[in-house]
């Protein structure tokens, strides 16, 4: 069988668990008129730029067409000096407006990528935090760093050689059919031939490509995951299996190239015979012209050479098309964000108190299984509330819901009367704050790490809220205290110290309710008891829910409950709990020893 | 070598004493495909270079009133087309096979080196940095093998363009081959400067990535308590950083079209001019004008393959030392590392067996028996833990852990790694379903499900059976993210033990494996880790009165060295300082009982 099959298995396919929203073709093409709208100012310069820059290039091809035909009238006088100083002009004005081509193109590019990647940026920015906690932060990410990048080669290169490609290609012709209008068919008999590989290939290209792209990165992918876990790889002697992945990543990978490469193996003999046809027919059709004497011997030198030029914008046309069509994909993923509707709550609510109160409050992730069962549970203000009971039963989605992230299905979570799920989430932050096992240290120095939570702290504030949570001691041990830049690629913080960062934050934010899942998991026992007391005097007469897995949390909890299988099956003091002899009474007894 | 019979079987062992060396070591690799590039690229320039006379002599037969001339170019330019487009397809198809082959060869060899090095490659070098040569730097490398044999190809038609016009009219001849030499060299003062705007542009625009991933990452922190201005404007920094500095890159650029407009520019002009005059005196006919003017023009061609070639070379070069500086690192210590372990005869020796001891601290964990140590240091718990599976990443001056009486260091690291498994305290849960994560050399005496079930996994396989490629609900087919961030920590802590535990070691070591998982089902876990690990030698390092009171055996390591053993129950009688480590929680509770 002659050819190469796309092969069966697609790295693109499974490249992004596509959790949120693609725009639709109507969508990108609006967004892409709005780009161009907003930089019409910019193309205008360009393209008159490159035509100047056509134009001027133009000029070595009809003098010499004049020459040629002076010398084949047997014309004695060439006038040499006028005619080489005339091309010498034109060199020096097509150097400069190239050079202007290129500059005012990567200006634009520039411009339109800095306003897509900020644009992009602000809208995830603005997402519902019950939207990012059911899609995840995977998608986002692949978002941001896919297709931004493929972006980047389509806006700062592909756009702005695409429109130069066109216009040169059409000044070109319209050269030739001044100088020579019949040379102009020759163009028209070639081309057939051209466009039909062109379909062919433009159908298979963009997405062949895509896959390539992905194989290449997934074989990254692998070795960046052996490399993280080489402990656990040479631990469990998983080294031949690593090798034998990465070997199938290769494998995977370099089918893709192999398909892409037997595509352009077909486009590119139809390029080239495009152009030598063109010449032929150019110098045949236009040769007879000649002899017939329908044409001079000058327009035809001209029309050859100016056909010759032709190699180059056809030759940018098709490099760049397929970029463009990769890039349209990557483009509806990003203008898709804007499609998730914005926060729906109402910026004019506001509770009328701190209490906190879950009514009847059935939820669950999926429409037909309930996480929750009809729990209800009042929480005074200034309370310090408990949640203990197995993993999996319920107690981080109660406490998701308590902090508004989530809106119950039935029933009704409300602070001092307002329903959390009907304010907005700015609203609900200032008063409500959920810290949990996720902490994340955003690159940068540690001061913008703190100072998110209330961006006015002064240096003092951000010390007394570190002393809080026992973490003034390693950050003075810093090389540059609070400027030391953490995050990936800088200072590596630990987990633990990770945690206590967020908790650092809660404490500048000083929300008058927290609900801490598991918030001090990552530390050592010792250290966390130690943290959770200190952190309790600087959060005195706040209302504080901790889900925790010690029990020593639980203890010091006015109000324990305790939740198994999406039910509060026990409620009230660890005296009263204990005596009653009920699950957790079991639990302390073996814990306490 | 065709892409088809990618990956390499062998990747092959690379010359890593320099960067130049490394890639003179791949070049050689693919002679064969460096020769048919440079073969089918000689032949596509040289083609392309007869164009020029084609168009010559079909207009000097249009000069001379010949039809039948005419008629004869067109045969011959039909000709020359369909070599031209032959010849470059196959050119394209062998300089991109040589770039294919070349990057598949680094990536096996990265492959296969990370995986050798195990923990001790990032104690080493970043891991970003490994990371970056295979996303980055093997593409560059790539590039500069591919480009060589085109260049190489663009010298040959290049000199043999030039020869033929001194031959055929030596003063023009002359005048064009000083030209070319010219616009060459007019070029290369620029590049350094011109790639050092575009590696700082990279820079810049890495940067920009970086903080726009981890603002995203970071989303849900922002989101729940503020500061999105903050990191906006930041970020909008960046990007404004990298469009100024992409605008400079450009400038720069901008300037070499210029130069590569002006100086060609120039010597056709030069052509133009001593051509006409010669074609005055009548020793140059108006087609063989054209010719020239072609052929000239035509040399703008390969003079862009020489500053690709330039640039390619300038940018392969730091990629190649960096390829070089992780294909380089050896594992220290006694043992040649996993490579050598794997071709060894030790496997014919009998597997150690017996107490593990560690004569350093005196610690003895008995054959059979379940251990827990509870230690006065978390950071000593952790080298300690370490140190028992023999051959310690940072090899320090205590002597190895034994096991039988064997010393573990002198075992072959393969051999020690399979007779002791240590479970650290972050195991990394590899991407992919869950039955490839927990598809790992075993004993097969302990299979998936009551690992799983031993190990308290029922949330986490509800959890996976949504998350099922195919939909079928099987949590075993259920696909875990990158370190299966879409799992809790408790939930990745039950995972890894459940893995360990399929592992079924002689010997499991654990360092805190239940520190994040909530106390109930610490309680389970304990009874359960007891129950699959009868008979086999257990150690566990832990704090949780919970885990202590199942062990059979409880040894209290304070300052260095064993201080008590005994059971948690009579050390908590007997040993005031366990007492104080261990229930400095409960102590404290008791305290605030009293006080109340």
């Amino acid at each position: 069988m002659i050819g190469v099959q796309p092969p069966d298995y697609d790295p693109a396919g499974t490249e992004h668990a596509t959790t949120l929203p693609v725009a639709g073709p109507e969508t990108v093409r609006d967004y892409v008129r709005s780009l161009l709208r907003r930089h019409r100012g910019a193309f205008a310069v360009l393209i008159a730029v490159n035509a100047t820059a056509v134009v001027a290039s133009m000029v070595g091809p009809t003098l010499l067409g004049g020459l040629v035909q002076d010398l084949a009238d047997g014309e004695r006088e060439l006038r040499l000096g006028r005619n080489i100083s005339l091309f010498a002009v034109a060199l020096v004005v097509q150097a400069f407006f190239v050079r202007m081509v290129r500059l005012r193109g990567a200006v634009l590019g520039e411009r339109m990528l800095a306003d897509l990647r900020e644009d992009f940026l602000v809208r995830s920015v603005g997402l519902p935090p019950g939207v990012l906690e059911r899609a995840g932060t995977g998608d986002l990410l692949a978002r941001i760093n896919t297709d931004v990048d493929r972006l980047s080669t389509a806006m700062r290169e592909a756009l702005p050689q695409m429109s130069i490609a066109v216009v040169w290609a059409g000044l070109l012709l319209g050269g030739l059919v001044v100088t020579a209008p019949p040379l102009a068919l020759a163009i028209v008999v070639a081309l057939p031939v051209l466009l039909g590989v062109c379909v062919w290939y433009f159908r298979r290209a963009p997405a062949g490509y895509r896959s390539e792209a992905a194989g290449y990165a997934a074989v990254a992918a692998a070795l960046a995951e052996t490399v993280d876990a080489g402990r656990t790889i040479e631990a469990h002697r998983l080294e031949e299996r690593r090798i034998a992945l990465s070997d199938q990543r290769v494998a995977e990978w370099t089918s893709w190239e192999r398909y892409t490469l037997w595509l352009r193996s077909i486009l590119i003999p139809a390029i080239n015979f495009y152009h030598a046809s063109l010449l032929a027919g150019v110098l045949l059709i236009g040769g007879w012209f000649v002899l017939e004497d329908w044409l001079t011997v000058g327009q035809l030198t001209t029309g050859a050479l100016l056909t010759q030029l032709m190699v180059e914008p056809v030759g940018m046309i098709l490099r760049w098309m397929d970029e463009l069509q990769v890039a349209r994909v990557s483009l509806a993923r990003l203008v898709g964000v804007r499609e998730i509707e914005e926060d729906a709550g109402d910026g004019s609510l506001a509770p009328g108190g701190r209490e906190l109160l879950a009514e009847r409050v059935r939820f669950g992730y999926l429409p037909d299984v309930d996480v929750l069962h009809d729990v209800s549970l009042d929480v005074a203000p200034g309370t310090r509330l408990a949640l203990v009971g197995p993993s999996g039963a319920g107690k981080s989605t109660l406490g998701r819901l308590l902090a508004g992230i989530y809106g119950p299905r039935t029933g009704s979570v409300t602070l001092g009367g307002t329903r959390l799920s009907e304010m907005t989430a700015e609203r609900v932050r200032e008063r409500v704050a959920l810290v949990n096992q996720e902490h994340h240290v955003f690159v940068g120095p540690l001061r913008d790490n703190l100072l998110l939570a209330r961006t006015d702290a002064s240096d003092a504030e951000l010390w007394a809220a570190l002393g809080a949570v026992d973490a003034d001691d390693w950050v003075r041990g810093l090389p540059e205290g609070l400027d030391t830049e953490v995050g990936s690629g800088a200072l590596s913080v630990t987990p633990a110290r990770a945690q206590q960062i967020a908790l650092a934050r809660l404490v500048l934010a000083d929300p008058h309710t927290l609900v801490l899942d598991e918030a001090t998991s990552l530390l050592d026992p010792r250290a966390a008891r130690h943290l959770e007391r200190s952190l309790g005097r600087v959060l005195d007469g706040r209302t504080v829910i901790a889900i925790a897995h010690r029990l020593h949390t639980a203890h010091d909890a006015d109000v324990i409950a305790v939740v198994e299988d999406g039910r509060i099956t026990e409620l009230g003091s660890h005296h009263e709990l204990v005596a009653s002899g009920g699950a957790y009474a079991a639990l302390w007894r073996s814990w306490h020893g | 070598m065709q892409i088809r019979d990618l990956p390499h079987t062998d990747p092959g062992q690379p010359d890593v004493r320099s960067g130049f060396r490394f890639l003179v070591w791949l070049f050689r690799c693919q002679l064969g495909g460096q020769a048919k590039a440079l073969g089918w690229g000689t032949l596509h320039m040289a083609s392309i270079a007869a164009l020029p006379v084609a168009v010559g002599s079909a207009i000097s037969a249009v000069v001379d009133d010949s039809g039948r001339r005419l008629l004869v170019t067109g045969a011959f330019l039909v000709a020359i087309a369909l070599v031209i487009a032959f010849a470059d397809a196959m050119l394209h198809r062998s300089a991109v096979t040589n770039w294919i082959t070349a990057a598949a060869r680094v990536q096996q060899l990265l492959a296969r080196q990370t995986a050798a090095l195990g923990g001790v490659l990032t104690r080493r070098v970043a891991a970003g940095e490994v990371v970056k040569v295979s996303t980055g730097d093997v593409e560059k490398i790539g590039w500069f093998v591919e480009s060589f044999s085109r260049f190489a190809a663009a010298v040959v038609v290049t000199v043999s363009v030039c020869a033929g016009l001194i031959w055929f009219e030596p003063q023009l001849g002359l005048l064009v081959a000083g030209g070319v030499a010219a616009v060459v060299l007019s070029v290369f003062p620029l590049l350094p400067t011109a790639i050092r705007r575009a590696e700082f542009e990279r820079s810049k625009s890495g940067r920009a990535t970086e903080l726009a991933s981890d603002t995203v990452a970071g989303l849900r922190v922002l989101r729940g308590i503020g500061g999105e201005e903050l990191f906006l404007d930041r970020y909008r920094r960046a990007s404004q950083e990298v469009r100024s500095a992409s605008v400079r890159n450009a400038r720069m650029w901008s300037l070499i079209d210029a130069v590569q407009v002006v100086m060609p520019g120039l010597l056709l002009i030069a052509v133009v001019w001593q051509g006409a005059r010669l074609a005055l005196d009548g020793r140059l006919g108006a087609g063989e004008l054209v010719t020239v003017y072609g052929a000239v023009s035509f040399l703008l061609f390969p003079l862009r393959l020489f500053t690709e070639a330039a640039m390619a070379f300038t940018f392969s070069r730091p990629s190649a030392r960096r390829a070089v500086r992780v294909l380089g690192l050896r594992r220290e210590g006694r043992e040649g590392g996993a490579e050598a372990a794997r071709g060894g005869d030790a496997r014919e020796a009998p597997r150690p067996g017996g107490d593990l001891t560690d004569p350093a601290t005196g610690l003895r964990a008995a054959r059979g028996r379940l251990t827990a140590v509870v230690c006065g240091a978390p950071d000593f718990a952790e080298r300690l833990a370490e140190r028992l599976g023999g051959h310690p990443v940072m090899p320090g001056d205590e002597a190895s852990a034994r096991l039988g009486g064997v010393a573990l260091d002198e075992v072959p690291l393969a051999e020690a790694r399979a007779a002791v498994l240590v479970q650290d305290k972050d195991p990394v849960l590899l991407s992919g379903t869950l039955a490839e994560l927990l598809d790992v050399p075993s004993s097969g005496r302990v299979d998936a499900e009551a690992a799983l079930r031993a190990a308290h996994c029922h949330d986490v396989l509800e959890a996976l059976s949504r998350a099922t490629r195919d939909g079928s609900r099987d949590p075993m087919r259920g696909m875990i993210t990158e370190r299966a961030r879409s799992l809790s920590g408790g939930q990745r802590q039950r995972l890894a033990l459940a893995r360990s535990l399929i592992t079924d070691p002689e010997v499991l070591v654990l360092d805190e494996p239940t520190s994040a998982v909530d106390a109930h089902t610490e309680a389970g876990i304990a009874r359960g880790l007891r129950s699959l690990r009868a008979g086999r030698t257990t150690v566990v390092f832990t704090s949780s009165p919970l885990m202590l009171d199942q062990a059979d055996e409880v040894v209290f390591v304070n300052d260095g060295a064993v201080a008590a053993v005994g059971s948690h129950r009579e050390l908590l009688g007997t040993t005031p300082a366990y007492r104080a480590v261990v229930t400095r929680d409960t102590e404290t509770v008791q305290l605030a009982e009293e006080s109340a």
